[in-house]
This record gives C-alpha cells, sequence and structure tokens, in this order.
C-alpha cells in the first residue's frame, strides 16, 4: 500500500472526527501562541528599555513556564481524551486486516498533520497577536508605544515550535505504544458494564470540612497584614484540600441524603438528577474541584493585581506627601553631632534640577526621629522587645513647632498632649480623647491628623503612628528615653530635604537624567570634602522611583495576570466540552429508555438543562465562595503592597468575577449545544 | 370488548433526500380483545418493529390507523403522547432497558414517579407486584448485580406497576438462556391469567406457543393467524411450527 491511501485516509479522518479535533488544535494553536507571545516580550530588547520595562525579562519567563506546563497537562488530557473515543474505531481497522503498524501509519499521519496545523497556526498568530501584546503592555506600563511594526522574533519562533512539536511527539509516541497493546477483541465487545453506586468516604468528608472551614477562618479573622501574608498560602492549601475532598465525597454525602428523603426523591427531575449526577459526581469530582480550584486562582490573580495597578498613584500619592526626600546622616556615634551641610546640598540638587529643565517648587528641611515600640495593650507603647511582630508599630516624631512650619497648619498642645496620624487597621486608631502612655508618661491624643509630613512608606508592613509631641522638650524626653532602652539599636534625629516639583509633565521627560545629575553631584562634593567633614552618607527616596517601580511591576504582573486567566479559562472551557461529549454519548442512551418508558422530550430536555447546569454552575458558585472568604485577607495582603483601598479592591474582584462569569456563560452556551445534538 | 384495534396500517420509510422508497407495512389490520395474549410473529425485515413502534405511539404511520379504547392515536398531541404512553402503555424489551444509574426498586417505580404517583401510593403497588415477580429480595440491587432474568423481571415489573391497558414486548426472551426464558414466560402466563392484555412480537416458537393466539406477518401484511382453541402448549408448538414451515417454504395460504 502507498504512503497516499494513509494520508488520504487520514485526513478523512481528522475531517470526520472535527468535533474531537478541532477543539484540541485551537487549544494547541492557542496555547503555542501565548507561548510565543511571552517568550517574545521576555527578550524584546525594545521593551525592556521603556520605563518600567525591566520587569518583563524576570516576570514573563515565570509565564512561560506556567503556560508550557499547562500545555503538557492539556495536551496529554485531550490525547487521552482522543482516544479513548477512538480506540473502538482502531480496533475495527485490526479486525477489517489492518495490522498495527498500518494503524500507527495512519495515527502518524493524522498526529502530524493535526501539530503542523496547531504550531503553524498558533505561531502565525502569535506574530499577529504580538503587536497587540505589546501595545497593550506600552498602555499598561504607560509609555508611547515604541513599536512600529509587526515583529517576528526568530529567537522566539524555534524555541516555541520545538517545544510544542516534542510534546505533540510524547503524546504521539504514548498513543502508538497503546495501540501496540490493544486487543480488538476487548474493544469491539467493549460491554456496558454498571457501575457501583459510589459509597461516602466519612474520613475524606471530616477531613474535608474540617480543612476547608479552617481554612475561611483563617482568611477571615486574620487581622494583622504581616500574619495574613504568612498565612496566606497555608489557607490557600487548606482550602484546596478542602475543595477536592468535599467535591469528591461531600457531594456524594448530599446526594445520598437527598436519595433518603422520599418525598423529595421520588419526584421526575429530582429522581434522575440526583441519581445521574451521583454517578457524574464519581467520575467527574476531581475535574470539577480543579476547575473551581483554577477559576478562584483566576479570579485572585486578576482581582489583586488590577486592584494594586490602578490604586498605585492614590497610594503612592497618600505614602509621599512630597515629591523627593534625600536624608542624610553620618554612621558613627563619634560624629553624630557634627553639622551635616544641607545647604550645599541643596544647591546642589537645585542646580541639577536646572541643568535638566526641571523647576522645583519648593523645599523645606524636616527633623523628625522614628523607632519602634511595642505595642502590647491599647495604650500603651514600651520599648520591651516583643517575640510577636504583630505587636511592633514604628513611630515618627515631630515638634508642633516643625509640624506648623512645615505642613502650615498651627497645632496647639499642651505638655501631655499629642497628635496622632495613624496609618492602622479601624482598631488601632488614635482618637481624639485615647490616652497613651509612653516613656514613662502618660499623653492623650488632642488631634487626629490626616496626613502626616514625613514620609513612612518604608514600613507599611507594621502600624505606623505620626506623632506630634508640644515642644523641643518633649521631643528630647522620649528621644533620650528611647536611647536608653535601645542603647545600640537606638535610633538618630533625621534630618531631611524634602523637595517639590512644579511640573509634572516635566519630570516624567527628564527625571532619568535629572537623578543621574544629582547623585554624581552629591558623589563629587562629599568627596571634595576633608576627611573631617565628610564621611555622611545620603539616602534619596522619591515618589517618582517608586511609583516607576511599582508601575513597571504591577503592570507587568497584571498584563500576565490577564494572559494566564485567558488561559485558564480556555483549559477550563476544553475540560468541560470534552466532559460534556463524552458524558453526551452515554446520556443519550439514558435518556432513549426514558423515553421508551414514558417521559416526554420536554422533560427529558427539562431534565438534562438542570444537570448540566449543576455540574457547570457549581464550580462557579464555588470559586465566587472562595473569592469571598479569601476577600479579607486578601485587603490585608495588599496592605502589606502599599495598596490600602479596600473600595477599589472590592470594585476589581466584583468586576473580574463579573467577567469570569460571562466567559464561562458563554463557554456553558457553547457546549451545552453541542451536548444536546448529541442526546439527541 | 376491543382494546387494539388496527386498520389497514401502513408504513413507507423514505431516504432523507426523497430518493428510495422502502415498504415496511403495505396493510396489517387485526384487532386485540380484552384479556387476550397476542402473539406476533415474522422473519427480520418483515416489519414487526415498525409495527410495535407505531402501536407505541413511537412512530407515526403513513396510512391507516390505530384505535386504543377505540380512541385514535393520531388524535393525542404531541405533549399529551408522552403521559398517554405511561398510562396505557407498558414496555418490555429484548435489552430489558433498565437504567444502571437506578436500583432495581427506582427502576420500577420510575413511570409511577414520572406520573407524579405519591410515595405511599408507590410503596403501596410496589410490594405485591415484587413479591409476584420474585424480586422482592433484590429491589435495592443495581441492575449489574442481577442476573438478565431477574433484569426481565424487573423490567415487567416496571412494565405492570402502572396497570397498563396493554403490555407490549419486543422480543422479550430474546436475551435469555432456556431456563430464564421459561421463567419468563411462566410470569407472563401469570399475569395473562390475572387479564391483563399482552401483545408480544417474537422470533421463537416457544415464546408464542404461551399465547392464546399468534399473528404471522410477511412482507409487512398479515399472513396468517391461529388460535390455540382448545391446545395445550405442546400442541400450540407444533401449529405454530407447521405454519412456519409453510411460511419458510413459500406457500400462498390465505
Amino acid at each position: 500500500m502507498r504512503h497516499g491511501f494513509y494520508l488520504k485516509m487520514s485526513l478523512t479522518n481528522l475531517r470526520k472526527n472535527a468535533r474531537l479535533y478541532l477543539p484540541q488544535m485551537f487549544t494547541g494553536a492557542g496555547l503555542t501562541a501565548v507561548f510565543y507571545i511571552l517568550l517574545t516580550l521576555a527578550m524584546d530588547e525594545r521593551l525592556k528599555n521603556v520605563r518600567g520595562g525591566s520587569y518583563l525579562p524576570t516576570i514573563m519567563p515565570m509565564g512561560t513556564f506556567v503556560v508550557a506546563i499547562l500545555s503538557v497537562i492539556l495536551i496529554f488530557y485531550t490525547n487521552s481524551f482522543l482516544m479513548k473515543q477512538r480506540k473502538r474505531e482502531f480496533g475495527f481497522y485490526n479486525v477489517l486486516g489492518l495490522e498495527k503498524r498500518h494503524v500507527g501509519r495512519i495515527l502518524f499521519w493524522e498526529s502530524t498533520l493535526s501539530t503542523l496545523a496547531s504550531v503553524i497556526s498558533g505561531l502565525l498568530l502569535g506574530v499577529l497577536l504580538y503587536k497587540l501584546c505589546a501595545l497593550l503592555i506600552c498602555r499598561i506600563l504607560q509609555v508611547d508605544s515604541v513599536l512600529g511594526f509587526y515583529h517576528v522574533s526568530a529567537t522566539s519562533i524555534v524555541p516555541s515550535a520545538l517545544f510544542f512539536i516534542l510534546v505533540y511527539l510524547a503524546a504521539f509516541l504514548f498513543n502508538r505504544i497503546q495501540i501496540t497493546r490493544l486487543n480488538p477483541l476487548e474493544l469491539l465487545q467493549s460491554t456496558h458494564t454498571g457501575e457501583k453506586e459510589p459509597r461516602i468516604k466519612w474520613l475524606l468528608l471530616i477531613i474535608g470540612v474540617l480543612s476547608l472551614g479552617a481554612g475561611y477562618y483563617l482568611a477571615v479573622t486574620t487581622d494583622n497584614p504581616l500574619n495574613a501574608l504568612n498565612l496566606f498560602f497555608f489557607a490557600a492549601l487548606l482550602v484546596i484540600l478542602g475543595t477536592y475532598c468535599l467535591f469528591v465525597t461531600g457531594s456524594i454525602a448530599l446526594l445520598k441524603f437527598l436519595k433518603g428523603r422520599k418525598s423529595f426523591y421520588y419526584h421526575p427531575r429530582h429522581m434522575i438528577s440526583v441519581s445521574g449526577l451521583m454517578y457524574r459526581m464519581k467520575q467527574n469530582a476531581m475535574g470539577l474541584a480543579s476547575i473551581s480550584i483554577l477559576a478562584a486562582m483566576v479570579l485572585v490573580m486578576v482581582s489583586t493585581t488590577a486592584s494594586m495597578y490602578t490604586g498605585v498613584k492614590d497610594t503612592l500619592i497618600r505614602k509621599y506627601p512630597h515629591d523627593f526626600y534625600v536624608s542624610a546622616s553620618y554612621d558613627t556615634e563619634s560624629e553624630q553631632n557634627r553639622e551635616i551641610p544641607f545647604e550645599d546640598l541643596r544647591e546642589i540638587i537645585y542646580q541639577a534640577a536646572r541643568q535638566n529643565h526641571l523647576e522645583i517648587a519648593d523645599d523645606c528641611q524636616v527633623t523628625y526621629f522614628a523607632c519602634a515600640f511595642n505595642k502590647k495593650q491599647e495604650n500603651e507603647f514600651s520599648t520591651n522587645h516583643s517575640e510577636n511582630i504583630t505587636q511592633i508599630v514604628q513611630c515618627f516624631f515631630v515638634t508642633a513647632n516643625e509640624y506648623e512650619r512645615l505642613t502650615g497648619t498651627a497645632v496647639s498642645l499642651e505638655k501631655d498632649q499629642l497628635a496622632i496620624c495613624s496609618s492602622a487597621t479601624k482598631s488601632d486608631i488614635f482618637a481624639v480623647g485615647d490616652t497613651l502612655t509612653m516613656a514613662g508618661k502618660t499623653f492623650s491624643c488632642a488631634q487626629e491628623l490626616t496626613s502626616f509630613p514625613v514620609n513612612m512608606s518604608a514600613y507599611s508592613l507594621v502600624n505606623c503612628y505620626g506623632i506630634v509631641v508640644s515642644d523641643e522638650d518633649v521631643f528630647n524626653e522620649i528621644f533620650d528615653f528611647q536611647e536608653k532602652a535601645y542603647k545600640d539599636a537606638a535610633s538618630h534625629v533625621n534630618k531631611q530635604l524634602v523637595f517639590d516639583f512644579a511640573d509634572e509633565k516635566a519630570v516624567e521627560k527628564s527625571y532619568d537624567n535629572f537623578t543621574d545629575a544629582m547623585y554624581e553631584g552629591i558623589r563629587d562634593y562629599v568627596d571634595s570634602q576633608p576627611e573631617s567633614t565628610g564621611g555622611y552618607g545620603t539616602v534619596v527616596d522619591s515618589l517618582w522611583d517608586t511609583m516607576e517601580y511599582l508601575y513597571g511591576m504591577y503592570g507587568t504582573l497584571l498584563f500576565l495576570g490577564i494572559l494566564l486567566s485567558l488561559v485558564f479559562l480556555f483549559a477550563t472551557a476544553l475540560i468541560i466540552y470534552y466532559k460534556q461529549i463524552s458524558e453526551g454519548y452515554e446520556d443519550g442512551e439514558r435518556f432513549q429508555i426514558m423515553q421508551k418508558v414514558g417521559m416526554s422530550s420536554d422533560e427529558i430536555r427539562g431534565t438534562i438543562r438542570s444537570q448540566i447546569l449543576m455540574v457547570f454552575f457549581l464550580p462557579l458558585m464555588v470559586a465566587a465562595m472562595h473569592m469571598a472568604f479569601a476577600f479579607p485577607m486578601l485587603t490585608k495582603l495588599l496592605r502589606v503592597l502599599f495598596q490600602s483601598d479596600e473600595q477599589l479592591f472590592l470594585l476589581c474582584t466584583v468586576a473580574s468575577l463579573g467577567v469570569f462569569a460571562m466567559i464561562y456563560v458563554a463557554i456553558y452556551g457553547m457546549t451545552a449545544r453541542v451536548y444536546y445534538r448529541i442526546v439527541k | 370488548m376491543t382494546i387494539l384495534e388496527v386498520q389497514s396500517l401502513k408504513k413507507i420509510y423514505t431516504t432523507r433526500f426523497g430518493g428510495n422508497q422502502v415498504q415496511a407495512l403495505s396493510q396489517v389490520s387485526f384487532s386485540v380483545e380484552q384479556g387476550e395474549y397476542v402473539a406476533i410473529m415474522g422473519e427480520s425485515g418483515s416489519g414487526k418493529t415498525t409495527l410495535l413502534n407505531i402501536l407505541a405511539a413511537l412512530d407515526k404511520p403513513t396510512g391507516g390507523q390505530v384505535l386504543l379504547d377505540g380512541k385514535p392515536l393520531s388524535a393525542i398531541n404531541e405533549k399529551e403522547l408522552a403521559a398517554f404512553r405511561r398510562k396505557n402503555l407498558g414496555f418490555v424489551f429484548q435489552e430489558f432497558n433498565l437504567l444502571d444509574t437506578f436500583s432495581v426498586r427506582d427502576n420500577i417505580l420510575l413511570p409511577l414517579v414520572l406520573g407524579n404517583t405519591s410515595v405511599t401510593e408507590m410503596e403501596k403497588r410496589l410490594a405485591p407486584v415484587a413479591e409476584q415477580l420474585g424480586i422482592a429480595s433484590h429491589l435495592d440491587k443495581y441492575p449489574y448485580e442481577i442476573s438478565g432474568g431477574q433484569k426481565q423481571r424487573t423490567a415487567v415489573a416496571r412494565a405492570i406497576i402502572t396497570e397498563p391497558r396493554l403490555i407490549l414486548a419486543d422480543e422479550p426472551t430474546g436475551a435469555l438462556d432456556s431456563k430464564s426464558t421459561d421463567d419468563l414466560l411462566q410470569v407472563f402466563q401469570q399475569i395473562y391469567s390475572m387479564g391483563q392484555t399482552i401483545l408480544m412480537v417474537t422470533h421463537s416458537t416457544k415464546a408464542a406457543s404461551h399465547a392464546n393466539r399468534v399473528l404471522f406477518i410477511k412482507d409487512g401484511e398479515v399472513f396468517h393467524q391461529i388460535y390455540r382453541g382448545g391446545c395445550n402448549n405442546e400442541q400450540m408448538y407444533q401449529k405454530i411450527a407447521n405454519t412456519l414451515t409453510i411460511l419458510a417454504t413459500g406457500g400462498d395460504h390465505r
């Protein structure tokens, strides 16, 4: 027999089995495209050099890795499904006189054709969509597009093509071995053996309830952001474990309970749904649990990255009342009392700004000190050592005079009064009238401040308090107290230069050049000083550096989050699609019997619909429930990451849930139609 | 009293694009009296299954009509059809057609559940039927756990629990061994003796020999019929066998 025969035969097979093969090829193509896009984004030199683009080479490879793993899983999943559906057909060939190596040859051509089709179309799709993705990235990073033409990257085409061809080759070899082991008689007879009614595994059920409960409990009760950071993964693991256990055995326990209640069970629709679901759950519990968890992950990923990204500006404005902070201090004790030539530094910075056509609108010098306390009781800050990080608070002290000079707002305070700005959660806020014992004295809170002139951003992990004291004496008293208590670890009085730029647009353009010039100027100046006055270090903390850092990182994460969510969604869709098809064939027989026994086609359709709806929307509901319980914990986590706008996060969560549900419903519509067609 | 009346039934199958026509039934007429046990025999392709499907209202005739209790099936609209079938007809199939996801009990109760019968009523009806068919101890088992004979008795139980006007059996012994066949025919005999009307389509001379009338179908027509008269089962068997021989050798008896 000529090769042309096999080629023709496999072409016919592919066409005949389009319902099975097309989704697999589409998925393969989509995955190839995403893989190519992520790889190219990681390596694109032009994108790397835009503002915030430096995170692409570090974050995108992680995404590529995730897609690679998912691709292997999905391709093998669809492959095993296809083989299961077609084994009978191959058995037939065998019986009709084709040898196994001939069947193998047909399979080889089928694999080659479908692999080529999906890899080539995937790469084409990737090249086409790459520009769109690059534009999106530029948009997200808020820079002008740097790409003017279609970009085809050979350095990522080759590895992408190679990777997917290898995966498909592995799948083919796997199939080929299965063909060798094939026993045609067994296949042809493939009798319909009944399955046992699943049993309730009580131990699993108990484990499931406990771990889900514990996970939810942790998520809801964890108050401190740092604890949230530590416990989140633990809680997530508990919830994942609980989800699997409950899907596997909890669903069956529930169905058995329903079945036990005769007045409920012996009702046309209930009876068929309950016993149908019982078997379906047995086969699909793992798949459904996986879908729920994937969906929950997608939701967490998108809602957090979206809210972090959209919240960057607000967060920054809150954390940085001014554009630019330069602080300087000596390293050693003996140099403590030397004056730092702030006037000279200020002049250098102005000069650097002038060189780059930047106008500094305002500047001032701040004197404050910051130290940590142990807040072991509501109203007491002590210097005792604390093992419990949640009790640590960071305080920033300024005098009333300093506060007025910096903010232009006067605060009149008695010696035993304080004005307090809290960055803490509600329960830890100091309100007017609250007392605070500190440094052996008891103060009362006379005023609640909404902003504080000192930048507290570096300490966002713990609760921070900006505290205004009445005068120099109280300031020194508290300072001395902590110096004595903490000894070598005590804080210094910090002096800071604070600047505000006049024009934001100009800053965006020439900020990098400005900082370069400034650093160079300061370095030259310090080097030119004699030994006796030099030797101090300067630290620059700037709204603009942080903004670039945050937009770069969160923007890249957001992009990856969206792309991976899409991939996960389509993976989910694919799994569901194949499930529907395989179940469609089984259910078709069942419904035929029911029709013969006296069920109308309307009743049958209604039953089918409620059954599909249950199976389909259960994961979505579970994912939404997980998300609801994770919400409090995620808000805490976001605080660690500079994002404390709860409302915004809620909005992002609801929006991503909405979009997710819409896409999910669309997938449902498409797969349900295929299912109906099969059942009919 | 006549329960079922079939009047010059005709069925022509047409291929999808109207090309070929196949005549499955050309001119079938007969009637079944209340409490009768009728067997219909014929070779493969003689139109038995088509006839049964039309009687079950699963298929529509091209010509002629079927009257059940004097009412034409064609007068029942699509929506009421399922309920009509459930109430008036009981089915026993060659392949049992039990649902593998249901226990024996649920399989039997299915038609009652579909008819929204109350739980107490269902239980009241189930007990004697299960007892009569000897499956009372298997009610909580699943189809795959019981033998073929037990499966078929379950199917019979499902058919008679609604107390239908007519039981339609399609090759009920086709998938059974000889022992189970004897048992099942015994069961049919029993429910027949209780006044149940049965119409059975079969290949098996032995199965047909239990009926009190046998119709022979050939080429889409009722070719011949024989009555039991005073014969016992063996004599009836002989009569049927003789008729089949004549049929096979191409007798043109009418």
